[in-house]
């Protein structure tokens, strides 16, 4: 019992931690002054201006999408690479995966666009920086995968096999439910580090193609209104709605398939 | 007979189905675009930034002499380091009883509790700096070595939580139960039983707190003061302000090897302490 | 999965509509709502804009093969290294009938001495602006880069200083300080600056690009190594939230660093004709003066001071007065050894 409270209250601790910026991003969004550097009123009219801010909101549009999109390739390739690097030990593949993580942002931007315009010849636009996106997020769900798989009973996987379990049926009855919540842990990551990434999407975005990140930067560079703490809340509240229909959704199918 | 050999060759053919996709994406994605820039490292900076047109005399080992005859470059790759492992024992400290609580409670809360820790992330990066410079600044924390650990612990959080719960959340429960009939008191429990199986968990989190610090500038260059320059910056300076490509894909290169050779080492003394 | 692709091409289709489309890559806030607005509907287009907070961004971006933008905004510096990769298009003087409201004094910069590419735009000089009213009572200076390197006066302001994160724009205030040009290449100067920077670091609270606008405006950093543009904005925002002290902002008497930004046509440009067409629309002395009401930005633009506030154009840290012009330098690029030792020298000041 005294130990279940020290967990409760270490746990609060952190929880604290994570939301006391967080309040501070949406209190000012509510706050009547365009310095928005101490607490003047309050006011709505930061969200009434962003709703009449097309570009915001069309960058905001791009964000989610790309976020949703590249983290969606992201896990499914991510997740293959896990149980591959769990199960048949490949020699390269870890450096493969693991690489991309180490490499600094800027130097994987820059080499991108590089082999965009250069090699490939693309043009630049939603397609490169879904690409771009899919490519540094693949590794966080990879490692978090086969986290995940590490220490696993394999006698479970043999029983099935030699049960004559085809190998497709053995992932889907076995495997996947043992790893599902690595998948959408690595998911979640994969997510946000697409919503919140400014440096390899500056390179790779095309002409007229901003995301939100690319939109902020450049308007911090003048100074942060409460307008942009308003997009950034509606922005938590929408992620907050997607996941919750997503995970309803996932639910029925999970219930219906079995 | 027939059996197993079609059930060898089916295996065979998963092997490939799983591991080809990733592999080869990677491959056209990050590695041939990785190589172009290992090769810049060996280049000379062009008059007008980007690279000098390619020629013999263009290519050598000028940029990595530079960063070898001088020990200033060293010791910022070792300041840097010594940010990245702070910043991971402290996620660690922060992420693992929270990480605990999740994986204990029942499903329903869990999946609640996990969307609690990512909510704040889908949030604006910069913004939420921002909001950490509002709160440093009044307690004459701003533009100091410890903000600059503050934001480097918040930003990268997640990714030391998330795996540590996955990992958690698999743990069988009754090994706990016998251990507690044998006699164990709380603590043994968590440092014989969970602590250990937990292991591979708090590796990966690690790996994916300490790497994405070391190339992180944004937040030394907002939260940091005089003296808080770290590699990201140096590197992110060499495109960005320097026009010094070959000198910032030279540095990018070596903060990589550093990181994959630790990374070696780490996976080589777990396996052998994990077995 | 069929649909997740259906997705992706009906994306792809919105982005790719072709039509009368003007992609301007600008700072951010260069121009207002109103003035694109108004650009739109006189010449029946649409005005597409990307944004970049540093000349070194938008070089980047172009070195590695970015294309597609019709018109940059790069200062004179930037103007020179695109001229010389050969990245820019001639500008077609006749399409442009406003050329002729361009100051003089702005007109033949040493980046482009016969206007064959560049439209000189907005003008920035990099400063110092300080809390007046905190300097008042403490006795210190306003005019000098003494303010933010001598230890005896830095004394009464320690850790409420920024300084710019740029070697470039912090090692010229030095160099203009010990009395040299900011062209100075000897690397005998430039120690001589480090150290002087060095000497200095210990009283500042940090390097800062942007975020000093803010700290002065609220009061917690008392003088600050900047632009001219950022300053004036920090006075407004102080003046509008009813501060009790003034923000001012002035000229070293050592000399200082002006940057031009120019409007530029690129090569890979689809729409030289629009982008000709926006070119002298913004010429207009009224849609000039845009730059200057909206953030305090200096003007090249002759016609355009009728339409200017009065507060700005009267400005003599905005629009420096022919006195001022020859204590003015406009930066420009180094060699790429040059850069390296630099950096080297940067990355000294920052590490010490």
């Amino acid at each position: 019992m005294k130990r279940g409270l020290m967990l409760w209250s270490a746990t609060l601790v952190t929880y604290a931690f994570l939301y006391v910026p967080l309040a501070v991003v949406v209190l000012f969004s509510f706050n009547d002054s365009e310095l928005n550097a101490s607490w003047v009123g309050f006011t709505t009219r930061w969200y009434a201006k962003l709703l009449g801010d097309e570009t915001m909101l069309q960058a905001a549009a791009n964000s989610l999408f790309i976020a949703l999109v590249s983290s969606l390739i992201a896990t499914l390739l991510g997740t293959m690479a896990g149980i591959a690097m769990h199960r048949w030990r490949p020699p390269l593949l870890p450096f493969l995966v693991l690489t991309p993580v180490a490499m600094p942002e800027i130097l994987l931007g820059v080499s991108l666009l590089l082999f965009f315009r250069q090699v490939l010849d693309l043009t630049l636009g939603l397609f490169s920086i879904l690409l771009a996106h899919i490519t540094f997020s693949i590794g966080f769900v990879a490692i978090i995968v086969r986290a995940r798989l590490a220490g696993m009973d394999e006698s479970i996987f043999e029983a099935a096999r030699d049960l004559g379990a085809t190998p497709w049926k053995t992932f889907v009855r076995i495997t996947f439910p043992l790893i599902v919540p690595g998948v959408v842990a690595g998911y979640l990551m994969a997510f946000t580090l697409s919503i919140d990434d400014f440096v390899i999407t500056f390179f790779v975005a095309g002409v007229g193609m901003s995301t939100l990140p690319l939109q902020i930067y450049s308007m911090i560079k003048v100074a942060v209104t409460p307008e942009v703490n308003a997009v950034s809340t509606l922005l938590m509240a929408l992620t907050l709605t997607l996941i919750a229909i997503a995970s309803r959704v996932a639910l029925t199918t999970l219930k219906r398939g079995t | 007979m027939p059996a197993s050999i079609s059930r060898i060759k089916g295996e065979g053919m998963t092997r490939w189905l799983v591991t080809l996709p990733p592999a080869l994406f990677l491959v056209v994605f990050f590695l041939i675009p990785a190589l172009i820039m290992a090769v810049a490292s060996f280049r000379e900076p062009g008059e007008f930034g980007g690279l000098a047109p390619l020629s013999r005399e263009s290519f050598g080992l000028d940029a990595y002499r530079f960063i070898g005859d001088d020990i200033i470059y060293a010791w910022i790759l070792a300041k840097s380091f010594l940010v990245a492992a702070l910043t991971t024992v402290i996620c660690l400290l922060l992420a693992y009883p929270l990480a605990l609580l999740i994986a204990r409670s029942p499903k329903r809360q869990r999946d609640l509790f996990v969307l609690l820790v990512i909510l704040p992330f889908a949030s604006n990066f910069l913004i939420r700096i921002y909001a950490w410079m509002m709160i440093l600044g009044p307690l004459n924390l701003l533009y100091s070595p410890t903000a600059v650990i503050i934001g480097m612990v918040y930003v990268h959080l997640p990714f030391m939580i998330l795996p540590l719960y996955t990992n958690l959340e698999k743990h069988d429960p009754t090994l706990l139960e016998a251990a507690q009939d044998l006699g164990a008191g709380a603590w043994t429990r968590f440092w014989r039983v969970t602590w250990p199986l937990s292991l591979p968990g708090v590796l990966s989190g690690s790996a994916l707190v300490f790497i994405p610090v070391l190339g992180m500038f944004a937040v030394p260059e907002l939260l940091g003061g005089t003296g808080d320059l770290l590699i990201g910056n140096l590197i992110k300076e060499q495109f960005l302000d320097n026009r010094d490509w070959p000198l910032g894909a030279t540095l990018s290169l070596a903060l990589t090897a550093a990181v994959l050779g630790v990374s070696a080492l780490t996976a080589m003394y777990s396996r052998r302490t994990l077995r | 999965m069929t649909r997740l692709l259906a997705l992706l091409l009906l994306a792809a289709a919105m982005f790719a509509r072709a039509e009368d489309v003007l992609y301007l890559y600008n700072w951010n806030n260069y121009i207002s709502e109103q003035t694109a607005a108004r650009f739109e509907r006189w010449c029946g287009c649409t005005l597409k804009q990307d944004y970049y907070s540093d000349n070194e961004e938008m070089l980047a971006k172009l070195e590695a093969g970015a294309a597609g933008y019709d018109v940059l905004v790069p200062t004179g510096n930037a103007v020179q290294t695109l001229i010389r990769k050969d990245e820019l298009r001639p500008i077609e003087k006749e399409r442009l009938p406003h050329f002729s409201n361009l100051n003089p004094a702005f007109v033949g910069a040493w980046y482009d001495a016969e206007n064959r590419y560049a439209v000189p735009y907005a003008s920035t000089v990099t400063l110092l602006g300080y809390n007046a009213t905190r300097l008042e009572e403490l006795g210190l200076p306003t005019e000098t880069w003494a303010l933010i390197f001598e230890p005896r006066y830095l004394a009464k302001l320690k850790g409420r200083v920024t300084v710019l994160n740029s070697h470039r724009e912090l090692i010229g205030a030095a160099l203009r300080y010990l009395g040299f040009s900011i062209q100075d290449t000897d690397p005998g100067h430039w120690r001589q600056a480090r150290d002087l920077i060095l000497r200095a670091k210990p009283y500042w609270a940090a390097f800062s690009n942007s975020t000093y606008i803010k700290e002065l405006a609220i009061g917690n950093i008392w003088v600050a190594h900047g632009y001219s543009s950022d300053m004036f904005r920090a006075r407004e925002d102080a003046k509008a939230a009813r501060r009790p002290f003034r923000i001012g902002f002035s000229i070293p008497k050592e000399g200082a660093v002006l940057a031009v930004d120019n409007f530029v046509i690129h090569k890979s440009s689809r729409r030289p004709d629009l982008a000709h067409r926006f070119i002298d629309f913004m010429l207009n002395g009224e849609n000039a003066a845009d730059v200057s009401n909206l953030i305090g930005a200096g003007n090249p633009n002759a016609a355009a001071v009728p339409y200017i506030r009065p507060e700005i154009a009267g400005e003599r840290a905005i629009f420096p007065t022919s006195a001022d012009m020859p204590r003015l330098e406009m930066l420009r690029d180094l060699e790429p050894h040059q850069r390296r030792l630099m950096s080297r020298l940067w990355t000294e000041i920052k590490v010490k």
